[in-house]
């Protein structure tokens, strides 16, 4: 019995150390760009769509030569949506794979849980995606190292309230969202962008990542009398909440931010008819000649049919705008070192697909977020699609 | 009184999904004192699979019934593989770790072959809701406790009045004197888990197209039903499914009176309640054990 | 004993390897895997002696780690509490949670009890999410301050060894535990709970406790993790951590000392592996837990183990002796018998009633100190049920029963035992696994007067104690024979010897009044002289025997007083010569016709 304790503890002890000691951190940062992101698990097409938006900025850059002479790579690590793997690979990215950039994910509360490993390493970060004001916006004021090229909850709020309040015919509006970090954490900014309005939510509800019934909470918010409500949900909850609707006979009209994608077309199908959506890009409809271009290449890479594939169109586009802010930023600062990159962020202008960047960042905590409150679009669906309100009977006559 | 009806009627459907499901796991408990543990997988597994066969072009039926023999198939392999081997000694607890690792492959397989956004499976009973006295559902929805209750009364003709029934009630009460009987116990229990998982298929296949499959669809509904059957007793079928058509509705009400969110912390805090108060389960018989 | 320099043994080569580990200078992000790691081996350390050794399955050990991680943190966000009030808040709250999760043991067990801890887990999850206000919601906690402890910064550096010397303690009270009667008494209500509630082991209490130590464990391991990630969010601790805490320790081995430390590497270092294989990840992990199950049900240690085994034991003949051995001093064994003449039980009225049964029917019983009284009667008479009642496995319906004048009807059996009740049982029941002495050490429970702190500090007392009990543990072995086979497993010895076991193992327990429950069936002609010589020798000693047997010959020649027993009714009591000429009795066995018969046997057998 000791002498097996010994050996399997030997053993052990032997791959351990093997499996620990990795390469020293090197002195200059990699010319590559990692994320953490769900790859796996019930949100893994939003991992996904990253992706594709990081990779196409990064095969057309390097196409053309790459930056500073050396080609970007890109390196994905899986967090399974949790904060606290999140954590350990960013440490992974800062440290063992001492990339020049990290970009975010998908979820908030991963954003949240990274922001003082990051700032121990000094290392730049990029969100994408996570919309969190507090990711950016820190309770102390110093962030010094985590910027953003995406919506912030806080401007994403009163973009919902005014559009609400513009089509509600008796001025009641009501606010579903998920219970999850990204709909908790948007409740603040929603009730404070109602409050600058002077009107007050006639109901608020909120529910459970893969119910399948919110009856409960609709049938209160139609008592309430809301014509109108605001949603932080994504597609799968959306659909159950849409047949609840269906069942009751309530048809109220939805303002949404950016959780339901295209995916929603495909299993609520006429259901979603007039669903309006907060966005920074729409992949579907008229395009410009250079996003054209881009999705092109999308296609004949992944393989893809038609635009509604991409799932997370404003995710995509918003990841692509940022690599190229990214490989702006390195020409500025001359060398792949981490700090002169942070510091030639708020030299970069810019234009991207989803608009001008002039400047993208400026030092005030606010403006480590690069897309403004104007850039901001809404979609609506009309028959199944998600297009630019403008291309659908939606849009509101001025 | 119409919000009250609404709450009923959908908390019916729900339940209906707990008392198959939780039916499939009283057909494997009889058979070996075992189960799949992580049966929610085939309810998953039904419907997946029926969408994919649609959507290659079988009609709705016959992708279901299709769905429903594999999943067949797929729970008498669990039960030969990963359960028979694990569950020798009386109180044997390794068939639960195999059981989940299996629940693990199946879900992150489905999550990457099949993707994980959920996916349409057009029916007709699914189009449009029937409305009445303030309350609305969709009549697919309702087929799940009428279902739930027909396949209750099925297995209790199949168990008294079928060979097959009795010898599976025989090895159930007592495998080595089936077995001396010439029925053979091994046999037995593959046909019950086989039975178990085309059940919980078929609730999957009847609620796919209102909420859509996806792959993560039953980790949380298998656990639930796993919960019902053991509150209920595991003991008879009717009891299973009275307690998981009740568990639908209370929680129905709950969500509605109490909290939405803190609906699972209420439900299965009630269910820890219940099992304290009858710890052989509400409808369980107390077994004296001779000294 | 080997046990101890096996423990001596891990202990140093774990401080070695960290020690060298450091002198490595790992990089920011291998230290934070690593002290992971040994935070997750405290929790495993825990679940391993609620599983290995009380055998009761929890599948929400997560909930406990993040009941501990949260009370923590929150303390130190909300309220600005100190790293150590911190967490030691957090081990009593866990530590609370961890005795009202016990208390369902006292009526469901085995899949029962892990749907309730599964509940309980998805209850404690559910509440993390919404509670907002006090856990942050899905967002959790975030900006905890770092440790502090007498103005020392805990810094990674230095964290590192605080986290270690955490585990070391882990364990060190894993071992204390295990090896002691604590430890022994969760083996044993494990393994026949009827046995150890015959022997005086408060069932409630020792799964009490067992739940308690893994629950503060857990806690222990969750406050560490706070002040190591600085914030926490309710993803940490999910079912499926449990399902992983439940796989390491099954890894490692269930039951070993080194298991868990082993299981957890390993699971920890295979995640970060894994990581590479991107979507695929979560399926490897399904696949690894089914293969181990597969290849290695017992683990590694206990795989390895069996190997080593295999190898090198030697099979060896043991010797049995004869017994009983009249050359061991009995008084030191048992103590003082009961002087003469006193009434040691007596019962009145008793019945009991199953449903529409009764099987026990107005008995009444008047036992004498040192003497031999005989239960005998045709099957289904009632016999065992009346030992049942006295050893207080059943409650009578009505009727009184007193022992040495106090009434003990419907008293709970581990109390009886205490008071000097013992018992064997119709199916020996053994505690299988453990082997022979440890089964009589078992028998010394109620006799222990060291407590759980003296055993958790292992002070003079504990030692004392210890050595005292094995030295008579042994004697008592030699007793009935048995010297050669104290390391056999129990469950390996032949029937006969079963019985012996059985029978020093209540001796032990130094009882006033010793029920044997058919000890004479299944063994050889020869072990029945032997057992009678025992029982008489027993009395002689002032310890007082009722025995409920068939072997008609065996309790008539043996017996002090027989009383008979027939559909639960008493139909004959007296001295044995009058019981067996008495008609009805002879009717209750033979049926009528039978009276001629009967005398023309005993006739016989006396020639």
């Amino acid at each position: 019995m000791i002498r097996t304790s010994f050996t399997a503890l030997l053993a052990l002890t032997g791959s351990v150390l093997a499996l620990s000691c990795g390469p020293a951190a090197a002195q200059k940062a990699q010319p590559c760009i990692a994320g953490s992101w769900e790859l796996t698990g019930a949100l893994a097409h939003t991992g996904n769509a990253v992706k594709i938006g990081i990779e196409a900025a990064v095969d057309e850059i390097n196409a053309a030569g790459g930056v500073l002479g050396q080609k970007l790579r890109v390196i994905a690590y899986d967090d399974q949506g949790e904060p606290a793997r999140a954590v350990d690979n960013a440490r992974r990215i800062g440290e063992r794979d001492n990339c020049i950039v990290m970009i975010g994910g998908y979820r908030t509360p991963n954003a949240l849980a990274i922001r003082t490993v990051l700032a121990e390493m000094e290392q730049p970060w990029m969100g994408v995606i996570s919309a969190g004001t507090r990711v950016i916006e820190w309770e102390s004021g110093k962030n010094d190292w985590m910027f953003r090229v995406s919506a912030k909850d806080r401007w994403v709020a009163p973009f919902l309230v005014d559009n609400a309040l513009q089509r509600s015919k008796n001025g009641k509006i009501g606010f579903m969202f998920e219970a999850t970090g990204w709909g908790q954490g948007a409740v603040p900014d929603i009730e404070a962008a109602m409050k600058a309005k002077g009107v007050q939510l006639v109901g608020k509800e909120t529910f459970n990542i893969a119910d399948t019934d919110m009856s409960a909470q609709l049938i209160r918010l139609r008592d309430a009398g809301a014509d109108t409500l605001m949603f932080y949900t994504v597609d799968r909850e959306t659909d159950a909440i849409l047949r609840s609707m269906d069942r009751i006979g309530y048809k109220p009209t939805i303002v949404s931010a950016w959780g339901i994608g295209v995916q929603l077309g495909k299993t609520a199908g006429a259901l979603t008819e007039g669903v309006l959506v907060h966005g920074t890009f729409a992949w579907t409809g008229q395009l410009s000649p250079r996003a054209q271009g881009v999705w092109e290449r999308i296609k004949a890479k992944e393989k893809l049919k038609d635009p509604t594939e991409l799932v997370l169109p404003s995710g995509t586009a918003n990841a692509y705008d940022a690599v190229f802010i990214i490989a702006e930023a390195l020409k500025i600062a001359g060398a792949y070192d981490k700090k002169k990159l942070r510091d030639a962020f708020y030299q970069v202008k810019y234009e991207g697909i989803i608009g001008k960047y002039d400047p993208a960042f400026e030092k005030t905590a606010e403006r480590h977020d690069a897309i403004l409150p104007s850039q901001y679009k809404l979609l609506a669906y009309h028959k199944g699609v998600m297009l630019p309100v403008e291309q659908t009977p939606y849009a509101v006559k001025k | 009184m119409g919000e009250i009806l609404q709450y009923l009627l959908t908390g019916l459907s729900i339940g209906g999904i707990y008392a198959l499901v939780a039916l499939g796991f009283y057909i494997m408990w009889e058979a070996t004192k075992a189960a799949n543990f992580t049966h929610g997988d085939v309810y998953m597994f039904g419907a997946v699979v029926c969408v994919v066969l649609v959507e290659r072009g079988f009609p709705l039926l016959i992708a279901a019934a299709m769905a429903m023999v594999a999943a067949a198939a797929v729970g008498a392999l669990i039960e030969r593989l990963l359960v028979r081997p694990f569950n020798k000694e009386p109180n044997a607890i390794g068939w639960m770790l195999t059981t989940i690792a299996i629940g693990i492959v199946i879900e992150s397989t489905a999550t990457i072959t099949y993707g994980p956004l959920g996916r349409p499976l057009a029916s007709p009973l699914a189009e449009r809701p029937i409305r009445f006295g303030g309350a609305g559902i969709y009549p697919q929805e309702l087929l799940l406790p009428i279902v739930a209750i027909l396949a209750t009364i099925a297995l209790e003709l199949f168990y008294r009045r079928t060979t097959l029934g009795r010898a599976m009630r025989a090895v159930a009460v007592n495998p080595t004197a089936a077995g001396l009987m010439g029925i053979n116990p091994f046999r037995i229990a593959m046909i019950a888990y086989a039975l178990a998982a085309a059940i919980g298929a078929l609730a999957g296949i009847l609620i796919a197209p209102v909420v859509q499959a996806t792959p993560t669809m039953g980790a949380l509904i298998g656990l639930k039903a796993f919960g019902v059957a053991i509150v209920a007793g595991i003991a008879n079928a009717r009891g299973v499914v009275i307690v998981g058509i009740c568990y639908g509705v209370i929680e129905k009400f709950i969500e509605a009176y109490i909290s939405t969110g803190a609906r699972n912390a209420v439900g299965f805090t009630l269910m820890i309640l219940a099992l304290l108060l009858f710890p052989q389960g509400i409808f369980g018989r107390r077994e004296v054990v001779k000294v | 004993m080997k046990e101890r320099w096996q423990f001596l043994i891990i202990l140093a080569l774990g401080v070695a390897f960290l020690v060298v580990f450091r002198q490595t200078e790992p990089t920011g992000y291998q230290m934070g895997l690593m002290m992971r790691c040994m935070i997750l081996m405290i929790v495993t350390i825990g679940l391993n002696i609620l599983i290995g050794h009380a055998g009761l399955v929890s599948l929400g050990q997560a909930a406990l780690y993040g009941l501990g991680a949260y009370v923590a943190a929150w303390l130190a966000v909300k309220q600005g509490m100190q790293f150590l009030p911190a967490v030691a808040a957090g081990i009593i709250a866990t530590a609370i949670f961890g005795a009202i999760l016990a208390y369902p043991t006292v009526r469901v067990r085995g899949v029962y009890l892990a749907v309730i801890t599964i509940a309980f887990g998805l209850v404690f999850q559910n509440i993390l999410v919404e509670w907002l206000s006090v856990t942050g919601g899905t967002q959790g906690l975030i900006g905890i301050p770092r440790g502090n402890v007498f103005g020392i910064s805990l810094t990674r550096p230095i964290y590192f060894w605080v986290v270690a010397g955490c585990l070391i303690l882990a364990f060190i009270v894993q071992y204390n535990i295990i090896h002691s009667r604590y430890g022994r008494a969760m083996r044993a209500t494990a393994q026949s709970e009827n046995a150890a509630k015959a022997l005086g082991i408060n069932l409630a209490g020792t799964r009490t406790l067992a739940f308690v130590i893994s629950a503060a464990l857990a806690g222990l391991a969750g406050g560490l993790y706070t002040f190591l990630n600085l914030f926490v969010n309710y993803e940490t601790f999910t079912f499926f951590h449990s399902v992983s805490f439940l796989l390491m320790v099954i890894l490692g081995g269930t039951g070993s000392l080194a298991g868990p430390l082993i299981g957890t590497s390993i699971l920890v270092y295979i995640a970060e592996i894994l990581q590479d294989l991107q979507e695929w990840q979560i399926l490897a992990y399904g696949v690894l837990l089914a293969v181990v199950m597969f290849v290695m049900p017992r683990g590694i240690v206990g795989t390895a183990g069996e190997l080593y085994a295999r190898l090198t034991t030697k099979p060896r003949a043991r010797e049995t002796q004869a017994w009983p051995n009249r050359s061991v001093p009995l008084a030191d064994i048992h103590g003082e018998g009961t002087e003469r003449g006193q009434l040691v039980l007596k019962t009145d009225g008793l019945t009991l009633r199953f449903g529409g049964l009764t099987a026990v029917d107005n008995v009444k019983l008047e036992v004498s100190s040192g003497t031999v009284h005989a239960l005998i009667g045709p099957n289904g008479a009632g016999k065992s049920s009346v030992l049942n009642l006295i050893s207080g496995f059943y409650t009578p319906t009505s009727g009184t029963i007193a022992f040495f004048g106090n009434s003990i009807a419907g008293h709970p059996s581990y109390e009886l035992a205490r008071r000097g009740i013992a018992r064997t049982f119709q199916n020996t029941e053994l505690f299988g696994q453990m082997n022979v002495l440890e089964n009589v050490l078992v028998g010394f429970h109620a006799h222990y007067r060291n407590t759980l702190f003296e055993t958790l500090f292992r002070l003079p007392r504990f030692g004392h104690e210890e050595r005292r009990f094995l030295a008579q543990a042994h004697q008592l072995l030699n007793f009935v024979g048995l010297s050669d086979y104290a390391e056999e497993e129990a469950r390996n010895l032949p029937f006969g010897h079963q019985r012996r076991l059985e029978i020093a193992r209540a001796l032990a327990l130094r009882p006033k009044l010793l029920l044997l429950d058919e000890p004479a069936a299944g063994l050889t002609h020869g072990e029945i002289e032997d057992l009678k010589a025992l029982i008489r020798l027993l009395a002689d000693n002032g310890v007082t025997v009722i025995l409920v047997e068939h072997h008609v010959e065996m309790v008539m020649t043996v017996s002090d007083h027989v009383t008979v027993l027939d559909y639960g009714r008493v139909i004959a009591s007296g001295s044995a010569a009058q019981v067996q000429d008495n008609p009805q009795v002879i009717e209750a066995y033979f049926g009528t016709g039978g009276a001629e018969f009967a005398r023309q046997h005993a006739v016989a057998a006396a020639k």
